[in-house]
């Protein structure tokens, strides 16, 4: 309980300092959204006052001391406040965020999740197995399918079953013509669209576990606990999972942990290949266009999503180590 | 008819794509029920490989290529895995090595014990909570041990939790392996009791295997020796110490003496009495070998080393100074708010003349380590002063370490882990030669030889050249001590230098540690648990207990005449396998 009161601790304050230097950054940084403004339209010849009085009653300007933006700032953080887009103008940057964010959490999140399991879960085998054709097989082809970069592995599924066969749509999250609804053909249609991108992001992660979880495994198969385990006669699976399995996963939760906090991140390269309206793909529209309200508000996001990844992954670490606890 | 019968068993280690290797060789031998037999020798003599075998335990590379195991009329060699694991209950079980580690440190001790029930179904599930207190019981512990991790147990408390598990495998057969080695002195005395115990009382039979044969002629009623994969000699432990039959068995034995006796003597080492320094040269030359030419010594007792002009370079250094620690204490700010403040050292105060020789004795956690790092410098005292000529240590800067690493060198328990395995012998030894003196290129290759040398490592050219998986444990130590004397110190402090090394080459490395000092007069302060070893080097000894100077004095008095409980305690728990009269466990 200590342990559990300790890392939400931990958490606020991280938060806390996340969201202020968030704050502080773009204050620190020269010139104004207003100047960048008026320097690409100067490209075009002078700028008369009025237009500059315009862009910043637009744009609007800080009024108050530091201290009250930052309350204002932080007030409006709470309430998800994050100010109007320019390149979606007049869509707010929180709206905006709340329809991609659900697209990037289910695809990225959950294929991470099914990835990790599935790995763990095949380097086990390999390892226990070593040796064997479930040890070769696993390995060499991990090996192989992780040596692609992402990119090139989505584009080669997306060119031979997207183009070439045809049997998976080449973009989007859903059809055309659908309209996004808790119905069961849109639904089904959301999972049709999702298979590629999916299976690019399965394909690429899923070796790096295999490898990993393998080689922590056989390090801990030769451990004294587990020739003890099997000295004493315990049934072999008890040995592998219970024993080997379950310290061996240790060391792999912090990088779980790092690639969770990846997710909402990370996801910009397979997002922009197959145009899937998730949050990577917001991030790149709002950098192409210079969209710095929309830019902020992704970063804070994205910041705050490896801090909760890895609250969740030191809250498993307390569950799984007792050393941790203490 | 016997329990266990083993006839004509080999066991090979086929690593990938390498020469097979014979560890045990064509071995048979009977076990009676109740019997109790210690199975000695030292490090690759086998004798761990025989134990996995005799508990069906032998796992790739190593394979019983040969011979039978034949347990209560079964052959257990020719049993497939899935019958093996059913055997265990009521067959065999094993104690490992090092019983820190048996325990997986994610499942609570209850865990542990209810895998066991659940594998074997042995125990109803209404019982197996009383039946888990009661074997934790047997090896005094409190039933609330089941409700912790590994990671909150002691070592001692997690070797006896380790034979309680064994133990509730009911088993007819139990293979203790070195059960204690990895344990404090005290606590090993402690569990040895238990073992024995708890034998008498379940009348299994059990097999100690031990690289101690004082400890297991102490504690068993019949030894095997097992020297390069054979067993030389078994016997009852009565008639192996009246009158031992093999070289072998001779030479093991000859490394053992009572530290307390007015002459102590091991092949190589001088007996030390009252006075100072008696000639090591002279103990050497004149102590008859006692290893005869049959059984080939691992490694040949270090000759009287030649101290040639371009050895000797203490020429044009400074004066010869002492360490003189005075009131020093070191204590340890406490990690949590629910922890004390640890006071490692508490007060300490003393001198190591230059030339002299000092032990520093202790269990472990009495703060003889503590003060090694305080003496190096690599932490700085909480009170107190150090001082070394006009260096004073408890304060000393960075910048200034190198000054006084050129004086003060470090000798580390471990010699498997003190040298970097990727790099030669030569290498190892080129870097401090070319830290802390002015020697380049052939000159500082010349020096490096003379180091090998200077620790017996001869011939040098070949040793320069090889790696430290190349190298037994000893001639590693040897290494580790001729590195410690690239920069030509003044002072070495010595962590348990041969404790991890097999009784036949510790002598060889103690009598090099002592010649440094007669040829050089380097001081030493030695730093053991090991009281014997003490008495053979060392002329001062001071003994620590929990932080605090117990008893000082010279090393002979002290030892035959101690005044404190603790010092006592300590003598009492060294095996004696020479002393007749039987002492009763504590």
């Amino acid at each position: 309980m200590r342990y559990l009161l300790g890392k939400v601790g931990l958490l606020l304050l991280t938060l806390w300092a996340a969201v202020t230097l968030n704050f502080l950054l773009p204050r620190l940084m020269p010139g104004s959204p207003a100047d960048a403004a008026i320097a690409k339209l100067a490209q075009n010849g002078p700028v008369s006052p009025s237009t500059r009085a315009a862009i910043e009653a637009q744009l609007g300007v800080p009024t108050g001391s530091a201290w009250d933006q930052y309350l204002q700032y932080l007030n409006n953080v709470v309430r998800f406040d994050f100010g109007v887009s320019y390149t979606f103008f007049p869509q707010s940057v929180a709206s905006l965020v709340g329809t991609a964010l659900p697209w990037t959490l289910v695809l990225v999140g959950f294929v991470t999740i099914v990835a990790f399991v599935c790995g763990t879960l095949l380097g086990v085998l390999a390892a226990w197995k070593r040796g064997t054709w479930l040890d070769t097989l696993p390995t060499v082809g991990g090996t192989f399918a992780s040596a692609f970069p992402y990119f090139w592995t989505a584009l080669l599924l997306l060119f031979f079953l997207g183009y070439v066969a045809g049997w998976f749509p080449t973009s989007g999250a859903y059809g055309s013509a659908a309209t996004p609804e808790f119905t069961g053909t849109f639904l089904l249609d959301a999972l049709y669209h999702s298979i590629l991108p999916a299976t690019t992001i399965l394909i690429t992660s899923l070796g790096g576990w295999i490898l990993g979880m393998r080689s922590t495994m056989i390090n801990t198969l030769g451990d004294d606990y587990v020739t003890f385990a099997e000295a004493n006669g315990l049934h072999p699976g008890t040995v592998a999972i219970r024993y080997a399995a379950r310290n061996a996963i240790l060391p792999n939760l912090t990088s779980f942990g790092l690639a969770l906090g990846g997710v909402v991140g990370g996801s910009l390269l397979v997002e922009r290949v197959f145009s899937y309206p998730g949050v990577g793909y917001l991030l790149y529209t709002a950098v192409v266009n210079q969209d710095f309200p929309l830019m902020q508000a992704l970063f804070l996001i994205i910041t705050i999503s490896v801090l909760l990844a890895n609250f969740i992954v030191d809250i498993l670490y307390g569950i799984l180590d007792p050393r941790t606890r203490r | 008819m016997s329990l266990v019968s083993v006839q004509g068993l080999s066991v090979v280690y086929e690593p990938n794509g390498a020469e097979p290797v014979p560890a045990v060789k064509a071995v048979s031998f009977d076990l009676d029920q109740g019997d109790f037999v210690g199975l000695v020798g030292e490090s690759g003599s086998g004798k761990s490989t025989l134990g996995f075998a005799l508990t069906g335990l032998s796992r790739p590379p190593a394979r019983v290529c040969a011979g039978s195991i034949i347990f209560d009329g079964v052959d257990i060699a020719g049993l497939t895995p899935s019958q093996l694991r059913v055997q265990r209950h009521g067959g065999f079980a094993m104690v490992l090595q090092s019983g820190m580690n048996a325990l997986n440190p994610v499942r609570s001790i209850r865990n542990h014990f209810f895998d066991i029930f659940a594998a074997h179904g042995h125990v109803a599930g209404r019982d197996r909570e009383a039946r888990a207190a009661e074997l934790v019981g047997k090896v005094e512990l409190p039933a609330s041990v089941l409700d912790r991790f590994s990671g909150e147990l002691s070592g001692g408390m997690r070797q006896r939790v380790s034979i309680a598990l064994a133990l509730s495998l009911e088993p007819r057969l139990m293979v203790f392996d070195e059960p204690t080695t990895a344990l404090d002195v005290l606590v090993q005395h402690a569990v040895m009791d238990t073992i024995r115990e708890l034998q008498k009382a379940e009348r299994f039979t059990a097999v100690l295997i031990s690289h101690d044969l004082g400890m297991v002629l102490e504690v068993t009623e019949r030894v095997m020796v097992m020297h390069d994969g054979l067993i030389v000699e078994d016997a009852t432990a009565a008639e192996i110490l009246a009158a031992p039959r093999h070289p072998y068995t001779r030479m093991l034995l000859s490394h053992y003496g009572d530290p307390r006796a007015a002459v102590v003597e091991v092949p190589g080492l001088a007996s030390r009495g009252t006075e100072r320094a008696t000639n090591v040269a002279q103990a050497v030359a004149g102590g008859a070998p006692v290893v005869e030419p049959v059984v080939e010594p691992v490694e040949p007792v270090v000759e009287p080393v030649e101290t040639t002009p371009t050895v000797r370079r203490r020429e044009g250094r400074a004066a010869r100074e002492a360490i003189v620690v005075s009131g020093v204490s070191k204590v340890y700010p406490r990690h949590s708010r629910r922890d004390q403040p640890v006071t490692a050292v508490n007060d300490v105060s003393f001198t190591l003349e230059p030339g002299a020789s000092m032990a520093l004795v202790g269990a472990s956690g009495s703060g003889k380590s503590t003060i090694a790092k305080l003496i190096t410098g690599v932490e700085h005292p909480t009170s107190g002063t150090i001082t070394f000529g006009d260096l004073r240590i408890d304060t000393i800067r960075r910048r200034q370490l190198k000054r006084l690493h050129t004086e003060v060198q470090m000798v580390f328990q471990d010699p498997y882990a003190a040298l970097n395995p990727l790099h030669t012998v030569e290498y190892a030894l080129t870097r401090p030669v070319l830290n802390y003196s002015s020697l380049r290129g052939r000159d500082a290759r010349r020096r490096v030889l003379e180091l090998l040398e200077t620790v017996g490592l001869t011939p040098v050219e070949q040793f320069a050249a090889r790696l430290p998986h190349q190298l037994s444990g000893g001639q590693r130590q040897r290494v580790v001590i001729a590195r410690a004397l690239a920069s030509d110190p003044q002072v070495i402090v010595a962590d348990e230098p041969v404790s991890m090394l097999d009784v036949s080459l510790r002598a060889g490395v103690l009598a090099l540690l002592d010649s440094l000092r007669e040829t050089w007069g380097v001081s030493m302060l030695y730093i053991t648990h090991d009281l014997l070893s003490a008495r053979l080097v060392t002329d001062q000894i001071m003994v620590l207990n929990q932080g605090s100077v117990v008893e000082e004095g010279r090393t002979a008095t002290v030892l035959q005449n101690p005044q404190d409980d603790y010092t006592i305690r300590l003598l009492d728990a060294i095996p004696a396998p020479r002393s007749s009269a039987p002492r009763n466990p504590s």
